[in-house]
């Protein structure tokens, strides 16, 4: 019997920490954003925690990208948004007096649906922002530290003084994420960051944020569904609502963990449209 | 692309009905290869596997391909991943009938016992009461009383200890003890009829509530009274 006894290792599946340990980058509270008169967003509620990839999903129009859009204050640069509620970010409000756009941007990265690299070498891209920022110390350590996280090093370095423009549509995306991760942010946004690249390339991203997640916390909004399955942690589901004077807005249906998500989501409409039902 | 996926669904769902309908009439029919002790009908009720197995492959071989190309989530995951689980446990049911049958011809032409071919009798009633109300649960999706299932598997478990307690007294004629021995097996393949009978009313919970447990556990049974 001595043999039984002998204790079987079970290799557990990496499990994402307990609520309670989970520690809150950014807090929600009855958010809501408005573009002129028109709501595109309302009361959502929602934590977003320390180094877990967030995806939200949800149908066109629903504000996901609105949502993402406000917590780096990309949303300012429209000038008919206002915003109602608050948005911590590490405990202080986002958009209360005296919090500088631009240093909010320096943290909170952002990552667009089509790779935007600039008309300059893919060396300066990604030291672009270190010396606006004033960042230029070691400035050739910092980019190629970049580069090597954004797994694009090993394919550039013998290039750096190429143009970006020359790289493939996977390439630039690689490299537009070295850029927005040279100037140390502590999250990252992606917008869509897959939908222009082809399957093998939005493996390369989606390999690369698990990889960022050790360091970096990230949201992606994404409309493939498989996407934020395979890559999230936590998943907010989006929906439309209509409100009884008309407006169409979005609404945070449902928040959990992606696995919840997915097997055995709790509301009715989450369901609908995880499964291809709805919207 | 949702239209044709919803009838793929339909239709596992529909093969798997027709495959319960099927195991139903085997374990009825095992039971009246015992009690008349045909050897005409063992036979028929062997040839009879060749149909469950057909739906049982229908539905093996489709799943895969739905998951390839459907990517089911959330519920119709739950409900594919149920149909393939209780498939496996209906085609396991339908073995055990097979072997009945298989046992009852070695039993052949044997010194028969009337109160041990009741007692079966009686245990295979109960599998398949339990397997109805287990593919019921499935098939309304409205699982309430997981204890139903299990109460029901209590007489299975009385009528195999009164079998036992029959079979030890029965005397020490050769061909009377090979008959026993025979008897003995077929009453354990009933046993574990019921004992996937249970593992399907799981699946049912398990595509209701979204989480699976088990209502028994074997290394840990609850205590019965009669045992």
């Amino acid at each position: 019997m001595e043999a039984i006894k002998t204790k079987i290792e079970v290799t557990e599946k990496e499990r994402l920490p307990v609520v309670s340990e989970r520690e809150a980058v950014f807090e929600a509270r009855d958010l809501a954003v408005y573009y002129g008169d028109q709501r595109a967003i309302d009361g959502v509620n929602l934590d977003i925690y320390q180094r877990l990839i967030t995806a939200i999903i949800g149908p066109s129009g629903c504000g996901k990208s609105t949502f993402l859009r406000t917590l780096n204050r990309m949303n300012d640069l429209v000038p008919t948004a206002s915003l109602t509620g608050q948005l911590r970010y590490r405990g202080i409000d986002l958009y209360g007096p005296g919090v500088d756009a631009v240093e909010v941007r320096r943290r909170v990265g952002m990552v667009f649906q089509k790779p935007n690299p600039f008309h300059s070498s893919i060396y300066d891209n990604v030291a672009y922002g270190l010396r606006i920022l004033g960042m230029k110390r070691d400035l050739g350590e910092r980019v190629e530290k970049a580069l090597r996280a954004a797994a694009l090093w090993d394919e550039v370095k013998d290039r750096l003084k190429d143009s970006a423009l020359g790289l493939s549509g996977g390439q630039q995306q690689r490299l537009c994420i070295a850029r927005a991760i040279a100037v140390e942010p502590e999250v990252v946004l992606f917008d869509e960051p897959a939908s222009a690249l082809d399957p093998i390339s939005t493996s390369a991203i989606e390999d690369l944020m698990h990889e960022l997640k050790r360091d970096y916390t990230l949201v992606i909004v994404t409309h493939n569904m498989q996407q934020a399955a395979r890559v999230a942690d936590m998943t907010a589901f989006f929906g439309l609502d209509v409100s009884p004077d008309g407006n169409r807005q979005g609404v945070l249906v449902e928040y959990d963990e992606t696995e919840k998500i997915f097997t055995n989501p709790s509301d009715k409409r989450t369901e609908g449209y995880v499964t291809g039902r709805f919207g | 692309m949702r239209e044709l996926y919803t009838s793929e669904l339909e239709e596992l769902e529909a093969l798997l009905r027709d495959e319960g309908k099927l195991v139903d009439r085997a374990i009825r029919g095992a039971l009246n290869v015992l009690e008349r002790d045909d050897l005409e009908l063992a036979d028929e009720l062997i040839a009879f596997d060749d149909e469950i197995d057909s739906r049982y492959l229908a539905i093996e071989q489709r799943i895969p391909s739905l998951l390839a190309r459907q990517t089911p989530v959330a519920g119709e995951l739950r409900l594919v991943l149920a149909i393939l689980y209780i498939n496996l446990h209906l085609e396991r049911i339908a073995d055990y009938c097979v072997t009945v049958a298989k046992l009852a011809k070695l039993a052949h032409g044997l010194p028969r016992d009337r109160a041990v071919l009741e007692a079966l009798e009686e245990m295979g009633e109960r599998c398949r009461e339990m397997l109805g109300t287990g593919l019921e649960y499935f098939y309304a999706r409205d699982f309430t009383d997981s204890q139903a299932l299990i109460e029901m598997d209590r007489p299975i478990d009385r009528a195999n200890r009164k079998l036992i307690d029959r079979l030890i007294a029965l005397g020490p004629d050769e061909s009377q003890r090979e008959w026993a021995m025979r008897m003995m097996l077929a009453s354990r393949c009933l046993e574990r009829i019921g004992d996937h009978a249970v593992d399907i009313g799981e699946q049912a919970a398990y595509l209701v509530r979204g989480r699976f447990e088990e209502f028994t556990d074997a290394s840990h049974k609850p205590p019965r009274a009669t045992t």
